[in-house]
Parts: structure tokens; sequence; C-alpha cells
């Protein structure tokens, strides 16, 4: 018992991280339609920042707002460079698209930075713990899971009590209605990928500190769980890309700890055969989004 | 309206480039780098016919002191390198090293008078593409990628014809003399059976393996080979937990577990990255597991160990165990000095180097320029003295019986503690 509570706290500090990239990943889908292949690039680009400040000798309290602010800014980046020129595509150029930015992105890192691992230190507390009964638990895990409470309501308070949150949620529903009604596309849209990248960067923060390292390929874990975290939540649904991430997170934790040693390497394959299986009966996702097209 | 500007000055820019740019296209799309003889400064008479490669003489030579330039027949040295995010960390480095060595060697007249040109071709997503060039090129030897994902279609495309040095690899499947395709360094079972007396020696007679499973290539080969050689010591294997190589940082499920039968007083042995072996120590030291020895592969030399926080202690089993001054240190002050950039991953330069002039070797004792025949030749090589250490390749599948150094962070300091087999 004090070991599967132990794992239900495990996967929701794990599925915390996973909540805010999948919402990242459903701002982006509900105003544009795009299955946004290229947000894991936003942690990379984060990890580099976090790996050269931290050289310099920069504190982990500086560096954790640096590496927000870089995912937003790469972020806008991304959507002024690229996202911009293909606005009012097809789906599938969308996706083209977001492909094409990884690629960059990784190419880029690869040929002018180095192959190499960059690794740097994480803080000292991450892999400290404390007792709660028969409890031992990480402090990490219960950081990341207050955070990630505070910055989904904060979110949720932005998406519905502000003329911000009105527009995006207009936008989301129906775009072309929205902008007949006055919504500015260039505010809305910009303001989605700032949110995305800001979602991202708290993300990348815990993810770094976690990871202690940074490669060219560092964003695509994220992003697969990000976007595999929308997809199980309901493609477009910011509620349930907050759900698909917590309900990832804990079955990937328990399923490593339940699985008999024997299988226990196949956790990744369970982990996307309950996802099959989750789609075959209900191939919306955890909850259904009406307006929502699937990519 | 600018947009059609920019693009007709982008059209201008790219004709005017094309139009000044080489017109020798014999370098195609890939990054080959065709290393010239250098020019004559001074007049030597002949030196007598070598024998033997004299990997110190080259090493030792002063690139604006070069002897005649080489006239004979090239001996010319096809790497088919993959800089991926995967293996770019060593087959990069390696791909810049290799021609800088090459020239040092032509600068002191070359091998019995013949200049030795290398000529690099990244992999990409074809081997096969990057191998058929450099065949085309007409390379003797091969010096390849450490993955059988890309160093099996070289091979295939080489036909077991010309020889295949596997430079960086320890991956004992793609040893094969039968079809000359030579490892450079120990194997995965070499490595880690030496991690597995090692820790036993150290009077460990727990131990815990972390696998990505049973067989799978280097990340369950190198845990299988430990367990067998732990267990045959007379060790116990407490506990076998599984993780995802190269992605894995949070170890939380499988710490739970072992914090539920550890001794504290167990070895920690993976084939993991360095980053997740610190990662995984963190955690069990955050469950009290303090007394734990940690060993690992390769790997951690790769990803750089003696630079990461909360090292101390950790051993693992480079390729070489460089001191500050020794042959391999000076080689690769050389070429910073020379090129004005630090290699990475130098534990493991001194394979490249020592894949070159085992084909070169090769050719010194068959004198022939076949490559089937110099291929025949290098399964014969016994007791190379190679910057890397000593290789035989007669009487093997491929595979020299090479020492395995052990080195551990002691006082901060990455320093060789023993070296075991050989």
């Amino acid at each position: 018992m004090t070991e599967l509570l132990q794992n239900l706290i495990d996967g929701l500090g794990r599925g915390s991280i996973y909540a805010l990239l999948a919402l990242g990943v459903a701002v982006i889908f509900g105003v544009m339609h795009l299955l946004n292949f290229a947000h894991g690039e936003l942690i990379t680009v984060s990890g580099y920042v976090a790996f050269w400040t931290i050289s310099e000798g920069w504190s982990w309290y500086l560096v954790t707002p640096a590496i927000i602010a870089t995912a937003v800014a790469t972020s806008l980046v991304i959507e002024r460079v690229a996202f911009s020129r293909v606005r009012g595509s097809s789906d599938f150029t969308l996706l083209l698209t977001s492909f094409g930015v990884h690629f960059v992105v990784f190419a880029v890192f690869l040929l002018y930075v180095s192959a190499s691992v960059k690794t740097f230190p994480r803080p000292g507390w991450v892999t400290n713990t404390y007792s709660v009964g028969s409890l031992n638990l990480e402090v990490f895990d219960t950081v990341v899971i207050g955070v990630t409470l505070v910055t989904l309501l904060a979110t949720s308070w932005l998406i519905q009590r502000t003329m911000f949150g009105l527009a995006l949620r207009a936008a989301a529903a129906d775009f072309d209605t929205a902008r007949l009604m006055g919504v500015r596309s260039d505010t809305v849209i910009r303001g989605a990928f700032a949110l995305s990248g800001l979602l991202a960067g708290i993300a990348g923060v815990f993810w770094l500190m976690r990871a202690g390292n940074t490669v060219p390929s560092a964003g695509i874990t994220p992003m697969l769980k990000g976007v595999l975290a929308a997809l199980i939540g309901g493609l477009g649904s910011l509620r349930g890309a907050v759900l698909g991430g917590f309900v990832l997170g804990l079955a990937e934790v328990l399923l490593r700890s339940r699985l008999p040693d024997t299988v226990a390497s196949l956790t990744e394959g369970f982990v996307f055969l309950l996802i099959a299986l989750l789609f075959i009966f209900r191939p919306q996702g955890l909850i259904r989004v009406a307006h929502a097209e699937r990519v | 309206m600018r947009l059609k500007v920019l693009f007709a000055l982008l059209a201008v820019f790219t004709l005017v480039v094309a139009a000044c740019g080489n017109d020798d296209d014999s370098d195609g799309g890939t990054a080959s780098a065709p290393t010239e003889a250098p020019a004559p400064t001074m007049t030597e008479a002949p030196a007598p016919m070598m024998t033997e490669v004299d990997i110190d003489a080259a090493l030792a030579a002063d690139l604006s002191e070069c002897t005649a330039a080489p006239t004979g027949d090239p001996i010319q040295v096809g790497m088919a390198m993959d800089f991926s995010d995967v293996v770019g960390f060593v087959d990069i480095p390696g791909s810049k090293l290799v021609p800088f060595i090459a020239e040092k060697v032509n600068c002191t007249g070359g091998i019995n008078g013949s200049p030795v040109e290398v000529r690099v071709a990244e992999v990409g997503q074809d081997a096969v593409l990057a191998a058929q060039e450099l065949l085309d090129w007409g390379a003797h030897f091969l010096i390849g990628p450490p993955f059988a994902d890309f160093a099996l279609p070289i091979l295939q495309t080489t036909g077991g014809q010309v020889p295949l040095f596997v430079a960086a690899s320890t991956e004992p499947t793609l040893a094969d003399a039968s079809v000359n395709s030579f490892l450079v360094s120990f194997d995965d079972y070499g490595m880690s059976r030496a991690a597995a007396q090692w820790a036993y020696d150290q009077g460990i007679t727990r131990a815990i393996v972390f696998t990505e499973g049973e067989g799978i290539p280097y990340t369950g080969v190198n845990p299988d080979a430990f367990i067998a050689e732990f267990e045959e010591l007379g060790g116990e294997v407490v506990s076998v937990q599984t993780y995802i190589w190269a992605a894995d940082t949070d170890f939380s499920a499988q710490v739970n577990e072992i914090a539920g039968i550890s001794e504290n007083n167990e070895v920690v042995f993976s084939a993991a990255l360095g980053f997740q072996v610190t990662a995984l120590r963190g955690q069990l030291e955050g469950q009290g597991l303090d007394g734990l020895t940690y060993i690992g592969t390769d790997a951690l030399d790769a990803t750089g160990i003696q630079a990461e926080v909360n090292n101390e202690g950790i051993a693992h089993t480079p390729h070489t165990s460089i001191s500050s001054g020794d042959r391999i240190d000076t080689m690769l002050a050389d070429y910073e000095a020379a090129n004005g950039e630090a290699l990475e991953s130098r534990g493991f330069m001194a394979l490249y180097v020592d894949s070159m002039f085992l084909g070169i070797q090769g050719i010194l004792d068959c004198g022939c320029t076949n490559p089937a025949d110099i291929g025949a030749a290098v399964a014969q090589i016994e007791g190379f003295q190679g910057l890397s250490g000593e290789i035989t390749f007669a009487g093997t599948n491929g595979i020299p019986p090479k020492a395995v150094p052990i080195n551990r962070i002691v006082n901060g300091v990455d320093t060789l503690v023993a070296t075991i087999g050989g």
C-alpha cells in the first residue's frame, strides 16, 4: 500500500510536467488546428540556455526565469518565422511546417553547437526527500505538483476571466466567426504561442532540473509526451490535455512498478497499447471536443 | 513587393556563389576532406623501407617543418561517419583528427613515399550511399560508425571485400574477420566482465543491475555480461531494474523498489549515460542509500562523467585512460594548437587514429593495395602497439583481446585504478 501511494505521487509529479506540455500543445491546436511537433524545441533551446548560463555561474534562481523567457521568446520567433507564413494553409501543411521547424532547430544545434551531451548541475534539493508517516516523498515531486496546480489555476483564470481568454476561446470555437466579431487574429495567435511558450517554459524548468543535460534531440521526448497526453485527453480540449498528462504520468509509473520484472522493459510498449485501446473505445480521447478537427 | 526583391537578391547571390565556386565537384554533397601532402620545404636522402608504422614519429611531426612531400600512389582511407546526435559525439571529432594525423604522416614523408589521403563521407540517412562513394573513390580500407544500424549496411556494401574498422564500437556482432570487419576496442563482454571483476575485487558481493532488456545490443548485453560474470565469481544480483537508455532521468519507481531490498552495500551497474547515473545516484541517496558503489561502461566516458556533479567515486571503463602529457594528451593538444579547437570525447580519439594505422599496417604487411588482401593481412596482425593499447587480431574473430582500464573519480579527478584482462 505504501509503495502504491508513493507510485501515485511519483506519477502525479511526472504527470504534472506532461500536463503543462500537453496544455501548450492544446492551446495551439485550439486556435490553429496545428498539432505542433516543434513544441519540444522550446525545451531544446531552453536547455542550451540553461547549459550556457549555468556554465557562466548563474544560479538556478536566475536560470529559471531565463528558461521561461527563452521558451516564450522561442515560441514567438517560431510563430513569426515559420507558422505565420503558412497561416490559413491546410492542416497537413501546418503539420509539415512543424516537422520542418523541429528538424531545423535540431540541425542547427547539431552542426553549430555540438553532438555531445551537455550536462549541468541539478539543484541540490531535487533529490531531497521527506517523510509523511511511512511515505518517503521527494521534495521535487511536491514542488512540481504544487507549481503545476498554481499554473493551471492561473491559466484557467486567464482563459475564463480575461479578454484575451475570451478571444482565445472564441477563436478555438470558430476562428472565422471570431474574426468577424472583431477578434484580431494576429493578437490571438501570438498570444496563444506566448502562452504555449510560457507553459513549456515552466515544464522545461522542471524537465531540465531533473535531466541535468541537453542534446540537440532533447526536445523529442517532451514533445512526444505532450502530444500524446493531448491526444489522450481529447485534442483541442484544454481540460482534456491536463487530464491526459496526469493519466500518462500515472500509467508510466504504475506500469513500470507493477509489471513483472521479465516484461518491465516493455513498459513504454504497454503504455502505447493502453493508449491504442483507449482510442478504439473512445477515438475522441477522454474528453470530447465538438469543434476540434483531427490532424 | 519586398519579398520579391528579397527573392531576386537571393537568386543573384546564389548565382554569384555558384559561379565563384570550385569547378571540381568530386566532393559531391558530402563532408569530404581529402588530405593533401604538404609542400616540400627540404630534401633528404631516401629513408629505408618501412615495415611497421611509426606512430610516435608521425605524432612528433612538426607541420611547419615537413620533409619532401611523398609522391607515390596514395594510401586512401575512407571514413564513413555518422554525424547525428546519436554517434556524432565521437564520429565528428574522430573525422577531424584522422585527416590531421594523416597530414602529419605525410609531413614525415608518408608511408614509403606514399601519401595518406583521407576522405570523410557523412552517412546521413544512407550509409550505403556514403560507403559506395568511398569505394568508388578507391578507398583501401574504411573506418566506420560504431552502431550496427549504419555499420551493417556499410559492411553489406563492401561485400566483405574491403577492411572495415568500426572504430568506437564495442558491439561484438559487428566484428567478423571472415568479412574483414574489425573492432579496435574491447567488446561489450570484455568491458562488463572487467567491471564485474573490479567490483568483486572490492569485496562487494551484492549487485543491483539496470538494463533495457536481455540481449538488447549494448544496453542489455552489457548488463547480461556483468550479471553472468558477477554470479560466476560468487556474487549475488539482488535486483534487476529496467529503464530507458539515454532518456530516463526519473528513477522514482525503481528507487522505491531498491529501497526495500538494499543493504546499502551493493554495486550498481548499468550501461547508462553519465547524467542518468548521477540522477539515479541522487535519488538513491535521497532515500538514504549512500553506501552504494557505482560502475558503468564506456558510455560514462562518452557523456562526460568527469564533468558531472556528484560523480565522486563513480567508476567506469574508458577506452583509454589519458594522463597529462602522455601520447594521447600530447596528440590532442597538438590538434588543438593547430586547429584552434579542442576535440570532444577525448577517450575515444585514439581508436580512430589506431584504425588508420592498423589499415596502413595491413598494407605494409601484405605489400599490396588490393583491399581484400589488406583485410587478410590485418586479420593476422599481432602485438600492434596502438595508441589505445596493444592490438592483436590473429586468432580472433576481429575483436582484439585488449586490457580494460578501470577509471574512478577520486577527489574529483578521473583516475586509473585498475587494468583488467588483456
